[in-house]
C-alpha cells in the first residue's frame, strides 16, 4: 500500500512555524530548569552576602543563552527557510 | 541490607537555597590562622576582636552582665543556637527535617547538662547559661527543666518519652552510664529515623554520621585502651553504628601499642599518624581526628554540593569554632601554658 503524503506551500509553512515556536518554547523550559536552583542558591548567598547581588544576576542569567541560540533557530526558521516554503 | 536510593527530581534545588546560605555563612568563620593569634591575646583582647566578628549582637548584649570569660563563653554559646535555630528556619522539608535530626544532639548536650548541674548541686540560673537550645526541646521546657530539684524529677519529666528508657538507667551514684545511654540513643533514633526517609539526603546524612560513630569510638579506644581499662567495659561504651563497628570493637584491651599498629592502613591515620606513634598526649590526637571529621564533612559535600552535607559541614565547623574559642579563654584563665591550649585547638 503506498500511502501519498502531499504537502502543499501552507502546509509546509505551518510546520516550520510549529517548529520555530518549539525552538524557543523548549529552550525557555530548559532555562528555566537551570534558573531555579541558581537563583535559589543565590537568593540563599544574597540573604547574608547582600553585595554578592551583581555577581549572583549575572550567573543567574547564564541560562538566558540557551533561550538566545532557540530564539536564533526559531528566527532563521520563520525568515530564511519559510520564505521558499 | 543496602537500601536502593532514588534520586527525586527537584530535591536538588530544595537544597540549593540553603547550601548558598551555609556556603556564604562559611566565609564568616574565624580563620584558621586567628586561633594562633588569639594564644597571644589577653581575654580582652579576644573578646574585642570577637565584638568584629558575628559574636558582636550576644557579646554586646551580655556585656552589661557578664565579664571576662563568662562574657566569651555565654555569648558564644548563644551565638551558636541562634545559628542552629536560624538554619531550621530558613530550611523546608528533607533539609528541614535532617538539620532538626541531627541538632537533636543538643537536646542531648542539654538534657546532660541539667543532670549534671542537678547532680552537683548548682543553681538553675547557673545551668541555664550552659544550655544550648538549638534542637527539639525550647527554652521554655529546659528552664522548666532547670527549676527542678533533683536528678530525679527531670527524669521524670521524661516519662513517656524515649529519652525516658536511657535516663531510667541512672543508679543514683554516677551519671557516666545515662549520659552514654543518651548518646547510643541519640544514634539509634537517627538511624532509624532517617534510614527510613530512602531519600539521597538521609543516605548522605548517614554516611557522615557513621565516620562520626568511628572517630567517637577511636577517641574512646585510645583514651581508654592508654588507661589499661578492661575489654568488656571499653566494648559497652562504643557507640554501635559505625562502619567500622567489629573491627575496633576487637581493639578494645589492646595494649596502646598494639592499637595503635591496629589503626594503620584507616583513612584517618595519616592524620594521626606522627603524634600517635610519639605517644603524645590524647588531646593532641582527640583535636586531630576532630579536625578529619570536619574536613572529611567538607570534603564529600564536594562530591553532593547541593544535598545535607554543606550544611552538615557548617554545623561541625561552627560548633568546633565556638569549642576552640572556648578552650582558648578557659586554658588563658587557668594560665595554662599556650602549648597545652593550642594542642586542644582543632584546626580543620
Amino acid at each position: 500500500m503506498v500511502v501519498e503524503v502531499i504537502i502543499d506551500g501552507g502546509m509546509l509553512y505551518g510546520l516550520i512555524a510549529v517548529g520555530a515556536g518549539l525552538a524557543t518554547g523548549l529552550a525557555g523550559i530548559g532555562a528555566g530548569v537551570g534558573e531555579q536552583g541558581i537563583g535559589a542558591a543565590v537568593v540563599g548567598v544574597v540573604a547574608e552576602e547582600p553585595g554578592f547581588l551583581g555577581k549572583g544576576l549575572f550567573l543567574m542569567l547564564l541560562p538566558e543563552t540557551l533561550i538566545i541560540f532557540g530564539l536564533a533557530v526559531s528566527l532563521i526558521l520563520m525568515f530564511a527557510w519559510a520564505p521558499f516554503a | 541490607m543496602p537500601v536502593l536510593r532514588l534520586p527525586k527530581f527537584g530535591n536538588p534545588v530544595k537544597y540549593a537555597y540553603i547550601t548558598g546560605r551555609v556556603r556564604a555563612k562559611k566565609t564568616k568563620l574565624i580563620p584558621n590562622d586567628m586561633y594562633q593569634r588569639m594564644l597571644s591575646m589577653d581575654i580582652s583582647e579576644i573578646t574585642r576582636y570577637l565584638e568584629e566578628t558575628q559574636y558582636k549582637d550576644e557579646i554586646d548584649e551580655m556585656a552589661k552582665d557578664f565579664s571576662g570569660v563568662d562574657l566569651v563563653e555565654y555569648a558564644t554559646f548563644a551565638n551558636l543556637a541562634k545559628t542552629y535555630r536560624n538554619l531550621l528556619e530558613v530550611s523546608i522539608d528533607e533539609p528541614k527535617f535532617l538539620i532538626l535530626e541531627y541538632l537533636r544532639r543538643w537536646d542531648v548536650w542539654n538534657i546532660k547538662t541539667i543532670l549534671r548541674g542537678k547532680f552537683h548541686g548548682s543553681s538553675d540560673e547557673e545551668i541555664m547559661k550552659y544550655l544550648v537550645p538549638a534542637g527539639e526541646l525550647d527554652l521554655e521546657f529546659l528552664d522548666g527543666l532547670a527549676k527542678k530539684d533533683t536528678v530525679e524529677e527531670v527524669i521524670q519529666a521524661f516519662d513517656g518519652t524515649d529519652y525516658y528508657v536511657a535516663l531510667t538507667q541512672y543508679d543514683g551514684h554516677m551519671l557516666s552510664s545515662v549520659e552514654n545511654a543518651l548518646d547510643k540513643l541519640y544514634y539509634f533514633r537517627m538511624e532509624r529515623a532517617v534510614g527510613g526517609t530512602l531519600s539521597v539526603g538521609g543516605g548522605l546524612l548517614l554516611k557522615y554520621i557513621r565516620k562520626e560513630i568511628d572517630i567517637k569510638n577511636v577517641i574512646t579506644l585510645f583514651r581508654m585502651n592508654k588507661a589499661g581499662i578492661d575489654a568488656s567495659i571499653i566494648q559497652e561504651n562504643l557507640i554501635e553504628g559505625g562502619k567500622l563497628g567489629g573491627d575496633l570493637s576487637r581493639m578494645a584491651g589492646q595494649s596502646y601499642d598494639e592499637f595503635v599498629r591496629g589503626l594503620e592502613g584507616y583513612p584517618f591515620w595519616s592524620a594521626i599518624s606522627d603524634v600517635a606513634t610519639e605517644g603524645d598526649g590524647i588531646s593532641r590526637i582527640e583535636a586531630r581526628l576532630k579536625a578529619y571529621l570536619v574536613r572529611y564533612a567538607w570534603a564529600i559535600s564536594n562530591y553532593h554540593p547541593l544535598s545535607i552535607l554543606p550544611v552538615l559541614g557548617y554545623i561541625v565547623s561552627k560548633d568546633t569554632e565556638v569549642s576552640n574559642i572556648r578552650k582558648i579563654v578557659r586554658g588563658k584563665e587557668a594560665d595554662l601554658p599556650a602549648e597545652l591550649i593550642e594542642e586542644q585547638v582543632v584546626v580543620a
